[in-house]
C-alpha cells in the first residue's frame, strides 16, 4: 500500500516539478520514485496484506505483476530522456501521467471488488486518453485520442452496466461472495447475471484488446507519440491481463459454459484476426498492434488453461513480451528520426550496414517476439502450450501453433529489411544510454531464455 | 565432460573471430578450430566407449542440459566434423570483407549441429534444431544468390513450420510421461502410447523430419534454396543439414511411436520412392548443373529415408553408412560445381563443353566424383546402396526395383552432365580457363581419399553402426508383434 501511496506522491512532485522549467531533473526524480515504489511493493511479498475492509487485497501475485510493471516503466522512462529531449513543453505531464496510469494499473492487479477494479481501470485510461493526444498539433494524434476516448468510454459504459446488473443479481460487489452466488446455481445462471458477465467480460477484453474488441488499437498505436505506443502496449496490457486474471481466478471460474466459450473464441480469433492483418501491414507501429494483439491471443490461451501455474506464466510471458516491445519501438523511433519521419517497413533497410550490432539486437527482440529459441519469447510461448496441452485442448494448441508460424512471416519480413542494402542511407543517430539499454534488453531476452526459473505466485 | 568440450569448441571460437579484423588469421584460426575438434572426435570415436554430460537446467519443466552420444550420434558427429574442416577451408577463396562473421556463422551452425546429435533431452534436442537454423538463415541471407531474399525467407518459415509441430508433439509427450514430468528420451522411450494416438502422433513428428530431409511431397523448397545459397551454404546444407532430419526420425521415431511406423510404413516408404524417381526425372531434365544436384541429392536422399523405413538389418546399416557417404559426395560435388562456376561464369550446361581440353585434373577429379555419387562399386556410395537396396528389396522386391532407379538414372543424368561439360569439342569460349589450384587439390583430395577407402573398406563405419543397428531392431520386434496380433 505504501508503494502505491508514494507512487502518487511522487507523480504529483514530478507534475510540480514542471514549473521549475528544468527538463534534466524529471526523469530521474521519476524514476528515483519508481525505484523506490519497487523496494516498497517487494518488501510486501508474502504478507498479502488487506486494505479498506478487503476491497484491495496485496498478494503475491498483484506484487508480481506490480513488479514487473514497474521495471518496464522504469524502462520507458530512461528511454524517455532522449525522446522528450525535443519537446519543449509539458514534459512534466507526460512522466506524471504515466505515473497516475501506472497507479491505477496497481489497482487493477490487487483488486477483490469490482468497484476497485473499475477505479482501477478508469485511473488507467484516463491518463492514456491524455498521453495519446500528446502532440498537440498533430492530426493523427488527436484522432488517436478522440478515437481512444470514444470507444474507451463506450466500453466503460458496458463494465460498469455489467457491474450493475450482477450487483443487481447478488447484492454485492466483493469478488469471492459473487464466486459463491454464482456457484448456487450449478452453471445455468439466470439471464441478468449472465448478462452481467458478459458485459463485464467485454469491459475488460476491449481494455487488453482482444478480437473483436481490438478496432481502436491499431489506429490508436500509430496515432500516438511512440513511446506513449510503447507504454500501452506493454504496461496497459499487463495491467489488463492481471485483472482479467484475477477476476476470473477470484470470482468468476467456473465460467458457465456459454462465457468460456465466448472466451475461447475470442482467443482464437485474436490469433487469427492479429496475424492475417499483420501479414499486409507497410506501416511498423501498425504492424506491433496487430502483432500484440496475436500476443494477446497467446495470453489468453495462457489464462484461460486453468492450472496453479497459469499465473506465473502469464506474468512470464507479458513480462518478457514487454522487454522485447519497448526495445524495438526504441530502434524504430531512432530509424523514424533518420528517415525524416517516415514510418514505412522499408525504413530499416541499410541498419545491418551502417548499425551491425543494433541489427543484431534487433533480431534477437524480433526472435523473442517470434517465438524462436534460444530467446525468452519461446521459453514464454513453450509454457503457454505445456499449460494448454497438458490441460487437454489440443484442437486450439495446433491452431495456435500454425498462427505462431504465420507471425514468423511478418517479423522476419521486418528482419529482412533491416539485413537488406539501401539506396540512400540515412545516419542514424543514437545516443549512448539508448544503446547501452537496448543491448541489456536484449542480453535480458536471451538469458531469460537460457536460465529458467518460475516465481511462486 | 570431452563431449561438452567437442560442443563448445566451434562457437567460442566463433565469438573469438568476431572480435578479429585480419581475414587471413580469421580462417586460420577457424581451419584450426574444426581441424581439433575433428581430431577430438575421432579419439572419442577409437578410446571412448561412452560419456555423458548433464546438468539440471530446472526442476519445474523436466528440461536437463543432458549430453550423450550412442552409435547413430556418433556417425552424425563424425560426418559434421569430418565435413566442417572443408566447409571453412573452401572459404580461401573467396575476398569478403565480412570473413569474421561468416565464419562465426559457419562455427555457430556446427556447434548446433553437434548440439542436435548430442542432445538426450527432447528439449535441448529442438533448441539446438531451432538455432542451427538461424545462423543457416543468415548465411543464405547476407551471401546468397540471386532472389535471395524471398528463398530464404520460404526456406525458414518452410523448415519452421515442421519444427512447430515437433515441438506440438515433444510437449504431448511430455504430458504423458508419468510422475513427475520430463522431456528426457529416456523417459519418452519407456512410454507406451496407444495404438490410435500413435497413429496420428507419427505424422505431428515426422514432418518436421520430413520437410528437412526433404522426403517428397515436402521439397518445394530445397532446389531454390540450393541454388541460390553460397558455396558454403549449400556445403552445409546440403552435407550436414538433410542428415539432421534423418538423425531426427530415428531419434523420435522407432523408440517413441513404433506402432505408427508400422502402420504408416508402406505409405512413408512409397511416398520415398515416388521421390526417388520424380527427383531422378526432373534432374535429368536441368540445364542447371547446380539445380541438377540438387534434384540428385534429393534422389539419394529419399533413398535413404525408404531405407529408414524398411526396417531391417541391410538397409538400417545401409542407411548409416550411406549418411557419411552421400555427405561427402555431395560436399565435393557442390565444391566442384562452385569451381567450375568460378571459373566459366556460368552454370547452363549448354554453354559449356569442351572445358576437359583446357583442365585435364578438373575433368578427372570430377569423373572420380561423379562415380562416386552413381554409386560405383569400389566407391562408397555403391556400399550403402547396395545394402539399401538389399534390404528393400527383402521387404517387397517391387520397391527394390523403385529404389533402384536411382542408381540406373542417377547414372544416365550424371555421366549426361559429365559429358555436357567437360567433353565436346574444344570451345573457344573456355579456351583459357585455368586448371585446379593447390587450394582445390587441398580439399578435393581428402575428399576423394574418403570416397575411395570407404568403397574398399567399408568395415570400420559398419563396426561402429552395428551395436546401434542391433539396438534398433531389437526395439521394433514388440511392435511388429503386436501389430501382427492386432490385425489376426
Amino acid at each position: 500500500m505504501s508503494a502505491l501511496i508514494l507512487l502518487t506522491v511522487f507523480g504529483i512532485i514530478v507534475l510540480y516539478l514542471g514549473f521549475a522549467n528544468n527538463k534534466a531533473l524529471l526523469a530521474p526524480v521519476a524514476i528515483t520514485g519508481l525505484v523506490i515504489s519497487m523496494i516498497l511493493s517487494l518488501k510486501d511479498w508474502g504478507l498479502g496484506s488487506k486494505y479498506f475492509h478487503d476491497m484491495m487485497i496485496i498478494d503475491n501475485f498483484s506484487i508480481a505483476f506490480n513488479v514487473s510493471m514497474l521495471i518496464i516503466t522504469i524502462l520507458i522512462f530512461l528511454f524517455g530522456i532522449n525522446y522528450y529531449r525535443r519537446m519543449e513543453h509539458h514534459v512534466a505531464e507526460q512522466y506524471a501521467l504515466m505515473i497516475f496510469a501506472l497507479t491505477g494499473a496497481f489497482l487493477m492487479t490487487s483488486f477483490s471488488n469490482l468497484i476497485m477494479l473499475f477505479l482501477g481501470i478508469e485511473i488507467l485510461s484516463i491518463p492514456l486518453y491524455i498521453l495519446a493526444g500528446g502532440k498537440k498539433t498533430s492530426y493523427r494524434s488527436n484522432e488517436a485520442s478522440f478515437k481512444y476516448f470514444l470507444l474507451g468510454s463506450f466500453a466503460t459504459a458496458f463494465f460498469l452496466f455489467g457491474i450493475a446488473l450482477v450487483y443487481g443479481a447478488s447484492a454485492t460487489f466483493y469478488l469471492p461472495e459473487i464466486k459463491t452466488y454464482i456457484a448456487q446455481f450449478n452453471g445455468h445462471l439466470p439471464p441478468m447475471v449472465m448478462l452481467g458477465l458478459l458485459f463485464i467480460l467485454i469491459g475488460v477484453a476491449f481494455k487488453v484488446a482482444v478480437a473483436p474488441f481490438h478496432f481502436w488499437s491499431p489506429d490508436v498505436y500509430e496515432g500516438s507519440p511512440t513511446l506513449v505506443t510503447a507504454f500501452m502496449a506493454t504496461v496497459v496490457k499487463t495491467a489488463g491481463f492481471a485483472a482479467f486474471y484475477r477476476l476470473l481466478g477470484m470470482g468468476l471460474l467456473p465460467l458457465p459454459a456459454p462465457l468460456e466459450k465466448t472466451l475461447w473464441v475470442m482467443t482464437g480469433l485474436s490469433l487469427l484476426v492479429g496475424n492475417l492483418a499483420a501479414l499486409n501491414q507497410s506501416n511498423f507501429k501498425r504492424l506491433l498492434a496487430y502483432s500484440a494483439i496475436v500476443h494477446t491471443g497467446f495470453m489468453m490461451l495462457a489464462m484461460l488453461s486453468q492450472h496453479d501455474s497459469s499465473a506465473s506464466v502469464l506474468l512470464y510471458y507479458t513480462f518478457v513480451y514487454s522487454l522485447a516491445t519497448v526495445p524495438l519501438f526504441i530502434i524504430f523511433i531512432h530509424m523514424k528520426r533518420a528517415s525524416k519521419g517516415l514510418e514505412e517497413l522499408s525504413i530499416f533497410r541499410g541498419l545491418y550496414k551502417q548499425k551491425p550490432w543494433m541489427a543484431v539486437f534487433m533480431t534477437i527482440l524480433l526472435m523473442s517476439l517470434a517465438g524462436i529459441p534460444p530467446t525468452a519469447g519461446f521459453l514464454a510461448k513453450y509454457r503457454v502450450f505445456i499449460l494448454s496441452i497438458s490441460r487437454g485442448y489440443l484442437a486450439i494448441s495446433i491452431f495456435a501453433i500454425v498462427m505462431a508460424i504465420i507471425g514468423i512471416y511478418y517479423y522476419f519480413y521486418v528482419l529482412r529489411e533491416a539485413f537488406s542494402e539501401s539506396d540512400n542511407p540515412n545516419p542514424i543517430e543514437i545516443s549512448k544510454l539508448n544503446a547501452v539499454l537496448i543491448v541489456v534488453c536484449g542480453v535480458a531476452v536471451l538469458l531469460l531464455g537460457i536460465f529458467v526459473f518460475q516465481i511462486p505466485i | 565432460m570431452i563431449l561438452l568440450i567437442i560442443l563448445l569448441i566451434p562457437i567460442i571460437t566463433g565469438l573469438f573471430l568476431l572480435v578479429l579484423r585480419d581475414p587471413a588469421t580469421v580462417r586460420i584460426i577457424a581451419l584450426t578450430s574444426a581441424i581439433v575438434n575433428l581430431l577430438i572426435t575421432l579419439g572419442l570415436i577409437i578410446s571412448v566407449p561412452s560419456a555423458s554430460y548433464s546438468v539440471n537446467w530446472d526442476n519445474f519443466m523436466g528440461t536437463q542440459f543432458s549430453l550423450g552420444f550412442d552409435g547413430i550420434s556418433l556417425i552424425m558427429l563424425l560426418l559434421t566434423n569430418l565435413l566442417f574442416p572443408f566447409i571453412i577451408l573452401s572459404g580461401f577463396t573467396r575476398s569478403h570483407v565480412q570473413i569474421p562473421v561468416l565464419n562465426f556463422l559457419i562455427l555457430f551452425t556446427q556447434s548446433a549441429l553437434i548440439g542436435v546429435f548430442l542432445a538426450q533431452n527432447a528439449f535441448l534436442f529442438y533448441i539446438f534444431w531451432e538455432l542451427t537454423l538461424i545462423p543457416v538463415y543468415f548465411i543464405l541471407l547476407l551471401w546468397g544468390g540471386e532472389n535471395r531474399r524471398a528463398i530464404t525467407l520460404k526456406f525458414f518459415i518452410y523448415t519452421l513450420t515442421g519444427s512447430l509441430f515437433l515441438l506440438f508433439g515433444i510437449i504431448f509427450l511430455f504430458q504423458l510421461t508419468p510422475g513427475l514430468h520430463t522431456t528426457d528420451f529416456s523417459a519418452f522411450n519407456q512410454l507406451h502410447i496407444a495404438a490410435h494416438t500413435q497413429t496420428w502422433l507419427f505424422w505431428v513428428l515426422f514432418i518436421a523430419f520430413a520437410i528437412k530431409m526433404p522426403v517428397f511431397p515436402f521439397h518445394t523448397w530445397q532446389p531454390s534454396t540450393y541454388t541460390m545459397a553460397s558455396k558454403q551454404g549449400v556445403m552445409i546444407l546440403a552435407g550436414v543439414l538433410t542428415k539432421m532430419g534423418i538423425y531426427g526420425a530415428l531419434r523420435f521415431l522407432f523408440p517413441i511411436v513404433p506402432q505408427g511406423v508400422i502402420y504408416w510404413q508402406n505409405t512413408v516408404i512409397i511416398m520415398c520412392l515416388i521421390g526417388v524417381v520424380y527427383a531422378s526425372v526432373i534432374a535429368f531434365r536441368q540445364t542447371n548443373i547446380k539445380k541438377l544436384i540438387a534434384f540428385s541429392s534429393m534422389a539419394h536422399i529419399s533413398l535413404m529415408a525408404a531405407a529408414m523405413f524398411t526396417l531391417n538389418y541391410y538397409s538400417t546399416q545401409g542407411l548409416l553408412f550411406q549418411v557419411i557417404s552421400h555427405g561427402v559426395t555431395i560436399v565435393a560435388l557442390f565444391y566442384m560445381v562452385h569451381l567450375i562456376q568460378e571459373r566459366t561464369s556460368t552454370l547452363e550446361l549448354p554453354h559449356m563443353g569442351g572445358l576437359k581440353l583446357a583442365a585435364p585434373n578438373m575433368a578427372i577429379l570430377l569423373l572420380i566424383i561423379v562415380l562416386g555419387s552413381i554409386a560405383l562399386p569400389l566407391t562408397s556410395g555403391f556400399v550403402g546402396e547396395f545394402l539399401i537396396i538389399m534390404g528393400l528389396a527383402k521387404l517387397s522386391i517391387w520397391f527394390a526395383v523403385f529404389g533402384g532407379t536411382t542408381m540406373i538414372l542417377g547414372a544416365v543424368y550424371m555421366l549426361y552432365a559429365y559429358q555436357r561439360i567437360m567433353l565436346g569439342d574444344k570451345n573457344p569460349a573456355l579456351a583459357k580457363v585455368k586448371d585446379i589450384r593447390t587450394l582445390d587439390y587441398f580439399i578435393l583430395i581428402p575428399l576423394i581419399a574418403i570416397i575411395i577407402i570407404l568403397g574398399i573398406f567399408p568395415q570400420p563405419i559398419l563396426n561402429l553402426v552395428e551395436v546401434s543397428v542391433n539396438s534398433m531392431q531389437k526395439l521394433l520386434i514388440p511392435a511388429n508383434e503386436v501389430v501382427t496380433l492386432f490385425v489376426r
